[in-house]
């Protein structure tokens, strides 16, 4: 698109952090397949002198799982880069000695191998997808409603997200059940928490104002970055949808159509 | 009492005022043939999700109440005219046993949601797909919202939860259709040709039943049976017209004091 002038906000990147699902690849039967363009663009950025690091709020499968599927479709991507919730909700437990009753995916459960499960004191949500089963849903309700002080962590809260046979409910939906049911709060652990981007910043040891995040997800990964002092740029795939760019309360930095086109303009912006 | 015309409609909660459970309220079958020699007309009005008004009826003539079907509104009967109105082709997440009261209605590549208490239907297949239509344009309609209800083996969720994860995931509102809408309250009175100044509700929830009609400008009389608490009459405000200990105590306070001064 001609509508480049958000590169003028990217004076002194010196990093980018980039969503995976609907920005990489679009999920779906199979793993699913990368968005075309977004594994020659990973590799130009790595190549360039910007840092860059993954953030998702994938919670249907564990981190190395995770990374060896994208790794399979072809994007070279080390664990270490990568930032997702699971871990970082296992370290919130240890550190205030709570014991989850999970409703997660299957397959994310070895993420939480080392925290004890036993007389849960709290519920950790995560995209369960299948497990969203009433009786799964009703199983965590019933632990958190039996708690003098329910204690509820939810990764991410998005509302939905697209895989190839069409758009899906997110955590998010789930979590605001049983919010509604429990009349809580839940206490967010992946995108959009300022917790969560603050941790990725830390670990680039750059300021917000010279980092640039890429994503799918107004509200989450734009909105999310904004409030961290970061821009946000939004991308034309996986989840966006036309109205993103009317939204009365979150206005990205830029739209542009995909990954490819936004490095473009960045690497061209930084005369690299 | 001045502002207030002559008394037309008495609406009547079911479940907690006439009945708990399979056992009538002492002298309420009596009281209701009392209220039916007044020339006043009747209508009996509940929020349920599963329950069709057949099988509500049966119910209350086995315990030989003289109802008789045109006479009970039901939140399934709202929605259902909601449906009419609108010309809409719902896809049901209702109970099976709910379905009788949708007989009729096209439901062919449904262009609306309906939500009742379904937790067979609670699945995150019929979920997405109730999504994905709200989302194209299609109106989220909630029998109730309930958080959460008790059953023999503890807490369940109700519809309440579903139907605000719905809201959150497509960024609107559901239409609620049962107690304490206002719209529920004047549905009821619509073929009666009685406006809300003109009737008065009796149930033992003083949130949903006397809450509701009393914000829909009628008068409410909240009985001490069923699900009530005590103190729940200053759990409202306004607070109730008349708190009394049962069904039969209203009909009499009807008899006397709201039908004499004409």
């Amino acid at each position: 698109m001609a509508d480049d002038k958000w590169t003028d906000c990217v004076n002194n990147l010196k990093g980018v952090i980039l969503d995976m699902c609907g920005v990489l690849y679009d999920s779906g039967e199979g793993g699913g397949f990368p968005i075309e363009g977004s594994v020659e663009a990973v590799k130009r950025l790595k190549a360039s002198d910007l840092q860059v690091r993954f953030c998702t709020n994938e919670t249907q499968a564990t981190r190395e799982k995770f990374v060896a599927k994208l790794r399979r479709m072809g994007f070279e991507i080390d664990i270490t880069e990568v930032f997702s919730p699971a871990p970082a909700v296992v370290a919130v437990l240890k550190e205030r000695g709570l014991r989850p009753h999970l409703l997660v995916h299957d397959d994310v459960v070895p993420e939480f191998d080392s925290v004890d499960k036993n007389n849960p004191n709290c519920v950790v949500i995560g995209d369960a997808a299948d497990y969203f089963s009433y009786q799964n849903m009703n199983a965590a309700f019933r632990v958190l409603i039996g708690l003098k002080k329910p204690v509820l962590f939810s990764m991410g809260r998005g509302r939905y997200y697209k895989e190839t046979d069409g758009l899906k409910l997110d955590v998010g939906v789930y979590m605001k059940a049983l919010e509604y049911a429990c009349d809580l709060e839940a206490e967010v652990v992946g995108k959009p928490a300022p917790m969560f981007f603050e941790g990725v910043l830390t670990d680039m040891g750059i300021q917000p104002h010279e980092v640039i995040m890429i994503g799918d997800d107004l509200m989450n990964d734009v909105g999310g970055a904004q409030q961290c002092g970061m821009k946000g740029l939004q991308v034309r795939t996986g989840k966006y949808r036309p109205s993103d760019e009317r939204h009365p309360t979150v206005t990205a930095d830029g739209y542009v159509d995909n990954l490819a086109g936004a490095v473009d303009a960045i690497l061209k912006h930084c005369g690299q | 009492m001045t502002s207030r015309r002559a008394l037309k409609t008495v609406l009547i909660d079911l479940s907690g005022t006439l009945h708990i459970e399979d056992t009538a309220v002492p002298g309420a079958q009596e009281a209701l043939a009392r209220l039916r020699h007044a020339p006043v007309s009747v209508k009996f009005v509940t929020n349920t999700t599963k329950e069709c008004k057949r099988t509500l009826l049966e119910r209350l003539r086995r315990l030989r109440f003289n109802i008789e079907e045109h006479e009970i509104f039901t939140s399934l009967t709202a929605a259902r005219n909601l449906l009419e109105q609108k010309m809409v082709r719902p896809l049901l997440l209702v109970e099976d046993s709910a379905l009788e009261d949708f007989m009729g209605i096209e439901t062919n590549n449904p262009n609306a949601v309906v939500i009742g208490l379904a937790p067979d239907h609670f699945n995150y297949q019929m979920l997405n797909k109730a999504f994905r239509l709200i989302l194209e344009g299609a109106p989220l309609i909630a029998i109730h919202k309930a958080r959460y209800y008790k059953r023999k083996d503890g807490l369940a969720l109700g519809p309440g939860p579903f139907v605000n994860g719905l809201e959150y995931a497509t960024d609107t509102q559901a239409i609620v259709v049962g107690k304490p809408e206002k719209t529920f309250f004047l549905e009821a009175l619509r073929d009666l040709n009685c406006s809300p100044e003109e009737a008065v509700m009796i149930g033992d929830d003083a949130r949903d039943d006397v809450g509701g009609a009393q914000n829909t400008g009628m008068l409410g009389i909240l009985v001490k049976t069923g699900k009530y608490r005590a103190g729940d009459e200053g759990k409202i405000n306004p607070s109730p017209h008349l708190t009394c200990d049962s069904f039969p105590e209203a009909v009499n306070y009807i008899l006397q004091h709201l039908l004499e001064a004409k």
